[in-house]
């Protein structure tokens, strides 16, 4: 497999460059607008950890590329699996950069201190985690259009939930319920104590989350015709 | 003999084409064509050897391997060349050979530089800066460097001028002048085949029409060709297809020694190019 990261990283070392271009830009802009930490790490996590890889299918796509990589020895299943370490390194690389220009500058209103907390990054990986889980199947199997398949789809579904909504009235209905299971679920988490069985707990999800996400999308790699 | 690709009962189904019970050996140590018009399946065949694309049922062995079970052994004996070559645009010739060099246990970076040379191709030369037939040689070199044992190519003379493809048939004569190398290779330019293959794979609407040596086939096909109407296609062993007009029939056989048994010597019967063949097989029987 690290010959298949050290491939996508020469093969896309200026897509990479321009990235972190971009969005030192936009972490500046950040740095000196948002003041939630929380907020500020789900960021910076999301748009590394989407933008880069995301980047690299654009490329692939373009270029086609894709054939030539399934023709090296390498099994599709390392594909995939590079494709997801990937996309965490872009993770750990968002968050360092991110962490790096908030120390740095001096108009930041965020503190690194107040990041660089266990949970605060376990909590950032598993939002984002979910988030990327549930894109990569679809940019895997279908490339770069796989994320207007996503992103059509949840539009789809939120019509979906507005009309049941609207539907099933304001009393006591099961899609309210389950909403308001996601509500709580969430809120639990970002105010949970930062207990070690809570934090093993935040990690065995990332793991989850990402573990089925890979089976998904290394069954459709599988199947995909190049 | 030893054959380096054995491959039996493939079958692939898309909604408008199947590739249907394709059987058929290369031997190891030779160049074998695979021919067939536009559409025949000839990239799916060579798609599924190379597993970029699923099979419904059949069995692909490369060197005695399994090619799904053991993807990465066989993949490292295959030099692999595209109808169009699929590298980044933005990148140099050097940059890919980097990026892919590590993945092949015998890649030999003087060779590379050597084919480049001899290709004249700079290492330091960006990929969308070259021309179709450029591509073709920076891809060739790139299978040629890491010592493949079999370079399967598909449609590489399509698109390329004749001094090219004569540049690129040569590399390839010269290519299995080691006995342990081979090459199989699609092309509906039939002259190429005829230029350099030892065995010719014919396949049509997904099916194999015949698979046999090359001296063998051009020895026993042929044309028949008459004109006062005293011959019928019926009339014709070993017929494979034909062309009727009212004045005059042309028919492909495979059996050219009983045709002209048969029809005596009155009736033309020409030996058959690989452009005949593919020319009747493929429009069957025909009425002008």
């Amino acid at each position: 497999m690290l010959k298949l990261l050290r491939m996508e990283y020469l093969l896309n070392r200026r897509q990479i460059l321009i990235v972190l271009a971009i969005f030192s830009v936009y972490f500046l802009y950040m740095a000196y607008r948002i003041d939630s930490p929380r907020v500020f790490l789900v960021s910076l996590c999301l748009m590394m950890g989407l933008a880069v890889p995301f980047g690299f299918v654009g490329r692939e796509d373009k270029f086609k590329t894709a054939a030539l990589v399934c023709s090296l020895p390498v099994r599709r299943t390392t594909i995939v699996l590079a494709k997801y370490a990937i996309s965490g390194m872009a993770m750990g690389l968002g968050l360092a950069y991110g962490l790096l220009l908030a120390a740095a500058l001096p108009f930041t209103k965020i503190s690194v201190v107040e990041i660089l907390t266990v949970k605060s990054i376990l909590i950032a990986l598993l939002l984002v985690s979910v988030l990327s889980g549930f894109i990569h199947p679809f940019t895997i199997r279908f490339g770069l259009a796989g994320i207007i398949i996503f992103l059509v789809s949840s539009q789809l579904l939120g019509i979906v939930a507005l009309v049941l909504a609207q539907f099933l009235g304001r009393g006591p209905n099961p899609l309210r319920s389950a909403i308001a299971a996601v509500e709580k679920g969430l809120r639990t988490m970002l105010y949970h104590e930062a207990t070690p069985g809570f934090l093993v707990l935040l990690a065995a999800a990332i793991i989850t989350v990402n573990a089925a996400s890979f089976l998904v999308s290394r069954a459709l790699y599988a199947r995909r015709d190049l | 003999m030893d054959n380096a690709i054995e491959i039996l009962g493939l079958r692939k189904a898309y909604k408008r084409f199947a590739l249907d019970d394709v059987t058929f050996n290369v031997p190891q140590g030779y160049v074998m064509g695979l021919i067939g018009p536009n559409g025949a399946g000839k990239t799916t065949v060579i798609k599924l050897i190379m597993n970029l694309i699923r099979r419904n049922a059949g069995e692909v062995r490369v060197f005695g391997l399994d090619n799904l079970r053991h993807e990465r052994e066989v993949k490292a004996r295959i030099g692999f060349v595209y109808d169009v070559p699929r590298f980044p645009e933005d990148l140099r010739l050097g940059q890919i050979a980097s990026a892919l060099a590590p993945f092949y246990p015998k890649w030999d970076g003087g060779r590379f530089l050597a084919l480049l040379d001899e290709f004249e191709l700079s290492s330091r030369t960006v990929i969308k800066k070259l021309s179709h037939g450029m591509k073709m040689k920076f891809a060739l070199a790139l299978a040629l460097a890491h010592d493949a044992d079999l370079i399967l190519m598909d449609e590489p003379t399509a698109g390329l001028d004749p001094v090219f493809r004569f540049e690129l048939l040569e590399k390839l004569r010269a290519f299995i002048q080691d006995e342990r190398k081979t090459v199989l290779f699609s092309s509906h330019i039939t002259s190429d085949l005829e230029r350099v293959a030892d065995f010719i794979t014919f396949i049509h609407k997904g099916r194999i029409v015949f698979s046999a040596g090359k001296d063998a086939i051009l020895e026993s096909w042929g044309v028949v060709r008459a004109s006062d109407g005293s011959v019928r296609p019926d009339d014709i062993p070993g017929l494979r297809g034909y062309k009727q007009s009212e004045f005059s029939l042309e028919a492909l056989t495979s059996d050219i020694a009983a045709a002209r048994k048969r029809l005596g010597g009155s009736t033309a019967c020409d030996k058959a190019s690989l452009e005949d063949i593919m020319f009747f097989v493929s429009r069957g029987e025909t009425h002008a």
